[in-house]
């Protein structure tokens, strides 16, 4: 079908970018930066059009031998699961290199390069099939961020970045043993001959595997309790740091427990149902009461998520249909949504140099283009009717209540308190009588910024008004996926 | 008659040391002697290589002592890599620290000789001669600085703890002699298994001296002590000499004495290692964190990696040996490639702070050291990983999962230190003027030691492939 290697592309044009980067002078560098991650959009869209819905397969498959020695190939190929995030992170980088194009003024070479590497580790992650390259993509994502963060953030970097660091490389580091384990066990590393192989495994194995995994992934996603980086990462960041966290690294780890943890280690995965629930619900509930309670922005959006991406591995463990469409759509919705409202925290603060709530109000009054986009993704935040969240956190507490109810309830109540703090940090941020330091300041945005944001408000219309748009392609992969994570036999095949 | 071939590579650097220091005093210029040392080196790799494809006869040599065998091979090139890349890295500190050239590289081409026979020897007496013949160099290159109190402070302890694992080392030979009669590997083994003496009381103390000894080479805890106070009181390429000639060296013999003399003792020998290595791992590691001298730190790191480099050898198996090879030749590439640039930053380089902003002043430097310091920690796609990857399916392999997991354990340890230089490097202030452009020589030595890393890194399988085990 077709007749270059599609996947490879997307995946690496942004590393050759980096590389041109670096040979050529600072002023270039946005518009080579731009060029490229427009390049790989481009490069990416068909996926999407000759993408079949109906199978479950791996399309676009490529191969190539790479390590003989430990049976590991150089392979490549997407399925429902994975197409929206590629997609979503080639989008997501276009916007990280408008957003900072007059953020970021201090080595500004070396800031696109390391958002380009960032872009290739991302789809590289989500493109690949064995579980080797997907380390390899894994622990390429950490150096861009670390830097991203250490070098361009604010005040606290230093410690917001090592934080990050030893966080998610303690993770991994684990899964690297897991990885490790499993090769020894198995004698490969393709998703897909492991998806058949190792449910063979005691659950004694399983469970060991499975607590390596989702020790990698629960940090990344991140669970309650291994979350306490996110919010010093996400604060620290520069935007386009904060929003690429939000937006694809954080749904990394969501994309682990459903590329590895189910498939591969069904028994596993189904013995520890009821704790991985009961941490969820743990995060919905302490996140959103946590997220009240905060008096910086970016913090705020920061606590949020980590409340929002509860409903994300809540939604996954229940298992059925409902609830892993609705994940996996959230996923898409949580970088969409939290991904544009660091955007415009981003905007703001470029203008103001604060993050402090009490120093905002009555935005509306001076700035009405960006309160309106701002109410916008507020209401997307919390799951407004007709806009993205919506959907998926209907689909999540559906499939909940019809295994565990118990669950739903704790989760409803966390849809409350979320609305609760997002529509009063919008209260405290735009509406009321305008501050008056704020009154000199020229806070409207430009039109770069609008076009920044605008492709986001049009995907989260696109998915909140037609969601068949995106489930339509998850669905064959998600039937695949329940077969599997029930240990049916026949959904290895 | 006697087989000098495959002792041809040893004969022709000794050769050209003998030769340079008879002219010794007439060689004015570091630049004369090193010209000499490489194409000395590159010599001895082409007798190695042109005999080895020519050759169908037996491959031992001095009436089976020698072993001109693939392994030999492999090391050799990797000793050769070693010398050549000290000897560009060490031209600059020659001139400055006023170090008579001719006997400094007469001494490392000496030095060399020693790591190559210790590689290919297949006898016990042989390996000592080699080894020893690699220590005594090594004592004076690091006391070679006479004017400074600290590096003669260094030989000292060095040569005092060296000869303590050396008469441990011979103590081992003798209890083997004593049970077996022989001292050649083959006979060995074969006495071993004849006369099925494997659990011979007196033999498994001859074993565990002799890992005692060699352990003392690759600076594996607890013999371990003298090497951060000799890597930081010797000049940087002399430490970068002995963290990655001399453990390699030591790997050397360490996996052709437990794979081919002792292979009946596997049990005795792996349990051994497991202790050696654990050690190793969490006191390098542990310990490393508190230092504030890049040597030290460097010095803490290689004891690490020692133990890393033994996970490979614990299941006994080729696979393993050659998981323990592909580790020496890497980490001699990252190690030397680090210590580069803390030679090429000159004094600044000695002290973490003098790291400080130096992405902003040397950009290409401060790249190299992060490359470097990547790999070190193990994080892909660098040699560093692939490396690391082999040596934990070996000891996984085995049976040891809880080791692994102590081996990444340290890994994210080892992260905090070796990443604290990259947070000096890339988010602190820079302090105090550009360092001075770096000599070519040393850049050369440091775009070797980088395209090794990043070509160990994506085809992972291009320096396996090359190992051969014994």
């Amino acid at each position: 079908m077709t007749t270059y290697p599609i996947l490879t592309a997307t995946t690496f044009l942004p590393l050759l970018g980096a590389v041109a980067i670096l040979l050529f002078r600072d002023r270039l560098a946005r518009w080579i930066a731009l060029a490229t991650t427009l390049a790989t959009l481009a490069v990416s869209v068909p996926l999407y059009l000759r993408f079949d819905k109906t199978s479950s397969a791996l399309q676009f498959v490529e191969g190539v031998p790479w390590i003989p020695s430990w049976n590991v190939a150089y392979g490549m190929g997407v399925d429902g699961i994975s197409l929206p995030f590629i997609l979503l992170s080639a989008l997501v980088s276009v916007l990280c290199v408008s957003a900072s194009w007059t953020a970021i003024q201090l080595r500004v070479r070396d800031f696109y390069a390391a958002l380009l590497v960032s872009e290739t580790a991302m789809i590289g992650l989500f493109a690949c099939t064995n579980f080797f390259l997907f380390y390899v993509f894994w622990e390429l994502m950490i150096v861009p961020m670390f830097l991203i963060i250490g070098v361009w953030g604010s005040a606290g970097r230093v410690y917001a970045s090592v934080k990050f660091l030893l966080f998610t490389l303690a993770g991994s580091l684990l899964m690297l043993v897991g990885l490790i384990a499993l090769l020894h066990a198995s004698g490969t590393l393709e998703f897909q001959a492991l998806a058949q192989t190792t449910p063979r495994l005691s659950l004694e194995r399983q469970a060991w595997l499975f607590v390596a995994f989702s020790a990698a992934f629960a940090v990344k996603v991140p669970m309650f309790p291994v979350h306490t980086w996110l919010p010093d990462a996400h604060t620290e960041a520069p935007t386009a740091g904060s929003v690429i966290l939000a937006g694809i690294l954080l749904k990394m780890g969501g994309y682990g427990l459903l590329r590895i943890a189910l498939p591969i280690l069904p028994d596993a995965t189904r013995f520890f149902v009821k704790p991985m629930l009961g941490l969820s619900v743990v995060a919905i509930v302490y996140g959103a009461y946590v997220t009240l309670a905060q008096t910086d922005v970016k913090r705020l959006i920061a606590y949020s998520s980590i409340s929002h991406m509860g409903f994300v591995t809540l939604g996954i463990f229940t298992l059925n249909r409902s609830g892993l469409e609705g994940a996996v759509l959230q996923m898409l919705n949580h970088g969409i949504v939290t991904g544009a409202l660091f955007l415009c925290v981003g905007m703001i603060y470029e203008r103001t140099h604060t993050r402090e709530i009490a120093e905002y109000g009555g935005l509306f009054k001076v700035a009405p283009i960006y309160s309106t986009l701002l109410a916008f993704f507020c209401l997307a935040a919390v799951g407004f009717p007709g806009l993205n969240s919506f959907v998926g956190e209907f689909l999540i507490i559906s499939g909940v209540f019809t295994t565990w109810p118990w669950f739903g309830v704790l989760a409803v109540w966390g849809v409350a308190l979320g609305t609760a703090y997002i529509l009063w940090l919008y209260s405290r941020v735009a509406l009321g009588d305008l501050r008056p330091g704020l009154r000199a300041l020229r806070l409207d945005l430009n039109a770069r910024e609008v076009a920044t944001l605008v492709p986001l408000v049009v995907l989260a219309l696109v998915i909140g008004l037609y969601p068949e748009s995106v489930l339509g392609v998850l669905r064959a992969s998600v039937t695949q996926l329940i077969l599997a994570a029930s240990g049916d036999v026949a959904g290895r095949l | 008659m006697t087989n000098l071939i495959p002792l041809l590579p040893e004969m022709v650097l000794a050769g050209a040391a003998l030769a340079l220091i008879l002219i010794a005093r007439h060689v004015k210029r570091a630049r004369f002697a090193a010209a000499w040392v490489v194409i000395a080196t590159a010599a001895a790799i082409a007798c190695s290589w042109a005999f080895s494809v020519n050759l169908t006869g037996p491959r031992t040599g001095f009436g089976g002592t020698i072993a001109g065998d693939g392994y030999a091979q492999f090391f050799n090139v990797l000793f050769a890599a070693n010398l050549v890349l000290v000897t560009l890295l060490s031209e600059r500190h020659l001139d400055s620290e006023h170090v008579p050239a001719a006997e400094y590289y007469a001494l490392l081409l000496l030095a060399s000789t020693g790591m190559m026979l210790a590689a290919s020897a297949a006898d016990l007496l042989i390996l000592y001669l080699g080894l020893e013949l690699m220590t005594l160099c090594s004592y004076i290159l690091v006391g070679i600085t006479r004017d400074r109190p600290a590096s003669n402070e260094a030989a000292i302890k060095y040569f005092l703890l060296g000869s303590f694992a050396s008469a441990l080392f011979l103590y081992g030979i003798g209890f083997v002699y004593g049970v077996t009669g022989a001292t050649d590997f083959a006979t060995i083994a074969s006495v071993v298994s004849e006369r099925s003496l494997g659990q011979h009381p007196l033999l498994l103390v001859g074993v565990a001296l002799v890992a005692g000894g060699l352990a003392f080479k690759i600076a594996a805890v607890p013999f371990h002590a003298w090497a951060p106070d000799a890597y930081q009181g010797a000049t940087a390429p002399v430490a970068a000499f002995l963290a990655a000639g001399s453990k390699a060296a030591g790997l050397a013999a360490f996996v052709r004495v437990c794979m081919v003399a002792f292979a009946l003792e596997q049990h005795i020998w792996s349990e051994i290692l497991v202790g050696l290595a654990a050690l190793s791992l969490v006191v390098g590691s542990l310990v490393a964190v508190s230092q504030s001298n890049m040597k030290r730190l460097l010095a803490y790191s290689s004891i690490a990696h020692a133990g890393y480099a033994l996970l490979g050898l614990i299941p006994g198996t080729p696979d393993g040996a050659s998981a323990t090879m592909t580790y020496a030749f890497v980490y001699s590439f990252m190690t030397l490639g680090a210590f580069g640039v803390v030679i090429a930053l000159g004094q600044r380089g000695e002290d973490l702070v003098g790291y400080r902003g130096l992405a902003a002043t040397a950009p290409g430097t401060a790249a190299l050291m992060f490359l470097f310091l990547l790999s070190l920690t193990g994080i892909p796609p660098t040699a560093g990983f692939a490396a690391k990857f082999a040596v934990i399916l070996s000891a996984v392999r085995a049976g040891y999962v809880v080791l692994a997991v102590l081996a990444v354990l340290c890994s994210v340890v080892s992260a905090f230190f070796y990443l604290r230089v990259a947070v000096l490097m890339y988010m602190a202030e820079p302090e105090g003027s550009a360092p001075e452009r770096v000599p070519a020589a040393v850049s050369a030595a440091l775009a070797v030691a980088a395209v090794v890393t990043i070509i160990g890194g994506i085809f992972p399988n291009t320096f396996a492939a090359w190992t051969v085990p014994p």
